[in-house]
């Protein structure tokens, strides 16, 4: 097992180098201190721009001085938007409030989604599949944008305003904190959660519904079957091991965004995650930040296929031998 | 079943309370909430500043010679000066005295943590942080060649603070000369602008790098906490000298009429605490405000419909009754379409090339570019001086100029260009800054100027690339908009100024000498009706030359709570916040 870990390691490391590089070049092709300076930038400003962030030496140069500091985990360098603090305060207080949005709302909709599936799964062809099945698409074809404007107006704004029934906020508010962990998460999160899963849970269903499907014909089901199996130990013992594989690809795909965050989610309820900073960065065209962003993806996307690379061989040892 | 679960919810957030109300029992203070529709100021340094947010952000803290008056956004008057600048040799030279009663807030940069007297030295040091290349140079445009001997190293050289500077002339602790390199009037709306605010040597030496993160200043409040991207605060400065809120007199009839002057002669600050939040977004923006938890708003454009009738522009009886007030402000605005005078096709400035630029101004319908994407709040002017500005025409239009839609007229002007119905004109490369909103005004400028067979190549591009391209004069035609810096026209007419042509502001090139004479006669006068005699006629020589198809202003509308006085927002300047106060009673 080791040595196939090993293996996937080593096979990763010079894809992460390679996007690194790709990355780093395309976040020059348009000159990164041009974006950033006013239109009243002088020359000499310009000049002294690059030389503050080593843009004026040679790209090999800047790579390996990248590299150092990923290795390293030195983000001592200065925001180009923030200028009071460097890239790791900037990045490292947002990482939090951005998991508190996506663990759960991962965990909630997957679980939700594995449920409804397999009712749905083991109802096939019957109202209560179409039921769900109508709800999912309903769901998606909807846009997040709309369940967050309507979440956040019904959920913080209205339901307040109208029933007097103070439950969630319109927005985070450090201020207004209570120091209760619990209860502020209530208030300030789980609405943004609760919008995330109700989004997230029409692709889901439908894409475990597939797999469940698929997996309710074969051989070892029915052998289930007929030893005497209920419905509900075949579905949940049987079947789901073995439709394992489907689910945690799907799962470990959206990994890297849990660190993300939900950017619309994040700026809409002011919550200050990785989401919001990426985006208010991004648009203020804070050279540091982003490419230290995007570079920090890459590694977590690429530890993200390895983790899944391994878990597919815990799940499923013939995964191993191939 | 959601009985239960809002129940339990409920119960859950009920355990915050004790402590809420035990927040509430000390706050007996005057508190004036805001937002602030990003996720903060990029740095309380005020030479490292430049966005809006900066500028609010430092304007608490930090204080400036001269400030843009409250009761008139027009005129400037003095801050930290015990009288207006005394003007000498015909505007060559000015004589400031400082307030003697200024003193830098506490502070652990200074011995014993007590703040100091604010005398000339601070004012010198401060503006030659602006040159000093350490500091970035963002803003050292505004004093580049304006003072006698005052510049900023080249070639990475250090600057030297103990240098002497010949325009820099001491007289005491509290008075000095600036001596010009000309005479220009406009130096002294840059000293309003926060980037000249006066700071401590002692806060710049001791906190280093993160000066910009540790304010010392003169203002009427302190920096309490700035958690970016969250909130920003600030409590009211004990050190503040005593000044006092604009006498009853100085109010027009209408302020008067709506309380403004109700607190004349009051102590400021008035409010003992600003808080500021971040929230990007518009509608947590205006939800907000409505659950009462913000005291005022810039309103966003998509809520308009719902505080004012958009057919008269007023606002709509719920809202009044709900005893919410407003103010709408025009913003400095100059958005535009430009041609590059250089270009062999549209630019040039024989009868022909001005007829071609001609018939495209009457093929733009900016009324119909103010409806689709700014709900109709725009107003369109003639030339470019913005509303408001001496020298910007009466009612908003000049005889003559180049209006659309006048489509015959255009057609007209097009064959006399030796373009009948478009006919050998190759199509024109049109340069904009990308962004959805941007993509569909260049489909509506597409549309307007096909109907007259002006084909446009539209080209979406950063707005790094956009500038790259118009300092290199390769874009024959762009757009983009230009916010004044400061309230006089003078601001707006150097971009057409030959000195100026790009890369330098000047990005249409424009070259005329009649004009430059024109300009430098005018830098030199007071406001008055000379000067704005002048300023009519540039503005008028620009639009008979058209080098740009114009202008459209944005018009802002505040809104604030019942419970909020001595509100008069305005986007020109912000250190306004220490007039405002809550009357707690109708909170």
């Amino acid at each position: 097992m080791w040595s196939y870990v090993v293996r996937r390691v080593l096979y990763n490391i010079p894809i992460y180098l390679v996007i690194v590089m790709v990355v780093m070049a395309m976040l020059r092709i348009n000159d990164p201190v041009s974006a950033y300076l006013s239109k009243n930038a002088t020359e000499a400003e310009r000049a002294l721009k690059e030389a503050e962030f080593g843009l004026d030496q040679p790209f090999l140069v800047q790579y390996f001085q990248m590299l150092k500091s990923i290795v390293t985990l030195d983000f001592s360098a200065k925001s180009w938007y923030q200028e009071t603090n460097t890239v790791g305060q900037v990045i490292g207080p947002s990482i939090l409030p951005s998991l508190k949005i996506t663990i759960p709302a991962l965990l909630f909709s997957t679980l939700i989604a594995i449920v409804v599936a397999l009712i749905a799964a083991a109802n096939r062809g019957r109202a209560i599949d179409r039921g769900l099945m109508f709800i999912a698409v309903v769901g998606m074809s909807v846009s997040f944008l709309v369940f967050i404007i309507l979440g956040q107006y019904f959920g913080a704004f209205w339901l307040t305003e109208k029933t007097g029934v103070d439950l969630f906020a319109v927005r985070y508010d450090a201020d207004r904190l209570s120091g209760n962990f619990a209860a502020d998460w209530v208030k300030y999160f789980l609405l943004p959660v609760m919008i995330s899963v109700v989004v997230s849970m029409g692709y889901d269903t439908r894409f475990y519904r597939t797999v469940i499907v698929e997996q309710t014909n074969a051989d070892y089901i029915r052998t289930a079957k007929a030893k005497g199996c209920s419905q509900a130990r075949v579905m949940f013992i049987h079947l789901l091991r073995n439709a394992m594989i489907p689910i945690i690809t799907r799962v470990m795909i959206t990994m890297p965004f849990l660190i993300v965050g939900s950017l619309l989610l994040e700026v809409y309820f002011s919550i200050p995650g990785m989401g919001a900073t990426l985006l208010t960065h991004m648009q203020n065209k804070d050279f540091a930040v982003t490419q230290t962003i995007v570079a920090i993806l890459a590694a977590i996307f690429i530890l993200s296929n390895i983790l899944t690379d391994v878990l597919y061989a815990i799940v499923d040892p013939r995964v191993r031998l191939s | 079943m959601l009985r239960r679960i809002l129940f339990g919810l409920s119960v859950l957030t009920l355990v915050a309370a004790p402590h809420a109300v035990a927040t509430a029992a000390v706050q007996d203070e005057k508190v004036i909430p805001a937002a602030m529709p990003t996720d903060g100021p990029r740095t309380l340094d005020p030479v490292r500043g430049s966005t809006t947010y900066d500028n609010m952000a430092c304007a608490q803290v930090y204080e400036t010679l001269l400030q843009v008056s409250y009761h008139d956004n027009q005129r400037f008057e003095p801050l930290l000066l015990a009288e207006m600048p005394k003007r000498l040799d015909e505007g060559k030279r000015y004589r400031f005295r400082l307030r003697d009663d200024v003193w830098f807030q506490d502070d652990a940069c200074f011995p014993g943590g007590k703040g100091r007297k604010l005398v000339t030295d601070d004012v010198f040091y401060s503006w030659k942080r602006i040159a000093d290349p350490k500091n970035g140079l963002k803003n050292w445009w505004l004093l580049e060649d304006a003072i006698v001997g005052f510049d900023s190293p080249e070639n990475g050289k250090a600057f030297d603070y103990n240098a002497p500077i010949a325009g820099f002339v001491k007289i005491s602790d509290t008075e000095f000369e600036v001596e010009l390199t000309r005479p220009v009037f406009r130096f002294l709306w840059v000293l309003t602008m926060f980037q000249t605010a006066i700071v401590p040597h002692e806060a710049v030496a001791k906190y280093g790098s993160d000066f910009g993160a540790h304010p010392v200043g003169t203002g009427p409040y302190v920096l309490d906490e700035w958690i970016p991207k969250q909130r920003l605060t600030f409590e009211r400065n004990p050190n503040y000298y005593a000044t006092y809120y604009p006498a009853a007199e100085l109010w027009s009839e209408e302020d008067r009429e709506a309380g403004l002057a109700d607190a004349a002669g009051q102590r400021l600050p008035i409010a003992d605490r600003l808080e500021f939040a971040m929230i990007i977004e518009e509608q947590p923006r205006y939800l907000e405000f409505k659950q009462g938890n913000l005291a005022w708003i810039e309103l966003p454009f998509t809520y308009f419909g719902e505080l004012f009738s958009s057919r008269t522009k007023r606002m709509n009886r719920e809202a009044r009754q709900a005893g919410l007030q407003y103010r709408n402000v025009l913003v400095l605005d100059m958005i535009f379409r430009a041609f590059n005078m250089e270009d062999p096709i549209v630019g040039g400035y024989t009868p022909d090339k001005v007829a071609l630029r001609k018939a495209i101004a009457y093929a733009i319908d900016h009324d119909e570019f103010n409806e689709v994407f700014y709900e109709g709040l725009c107003v369109q002017y003639d030339g470019p001086i913005p509303p408001t500005l001496d020298g910007h025409p009466k009612d908003h239009r000049v005889e003559g100029a180049p209006r659309g839609p006048d489509l015959a007229k255009a057609r007209a002007l097009l064959a006399e260009a030796g373009y009948p119905n478009g006919e050998g004109l190759p199509p024109i490369r049109f340069f904009t800054n990308s962004s959805a909103i941007n993509a569909r005004m260049l489909d509506l400028l597409r549309r307007q100027l096909g109907e007259i067979g002006v084909e446009i190549d539209g080209q979406m591009v950063d707005f790094s690339q956009l500038i790259e391209l118009t300092n290199k004069k390769q874009a024959p035609m762009f757009s983009f908009a230009w916010l004044s810096d400061y309230p006089d026209a003078e601001n707006n007419l150097a971009l057409f100024y030959s000195k100026n042509v790009s890369p330098g502001s000047n990005h249409w090139n424009y070259n005329r000498p009649e004009f430059d004479a024109l300009y430098e006669q005018a830098i030199v006068l007071e406001p008055g009706p000379e000067r704005t005699a002048l300023y009519e006629a540039m503005r008028d020589m620009v639009i008979a030359d058209v080098p740009m198809v114009g202008s459209l202003a944005r018009n802002r509308y505040y809104v604030w709570q019942p419970w909020l006085k001595n509100a008069r927002p305005t986007p020109r300047f912000w250190s306004w916040f220490k007039y405002l106060d809550v009357d707690e009673s109708k909170r």
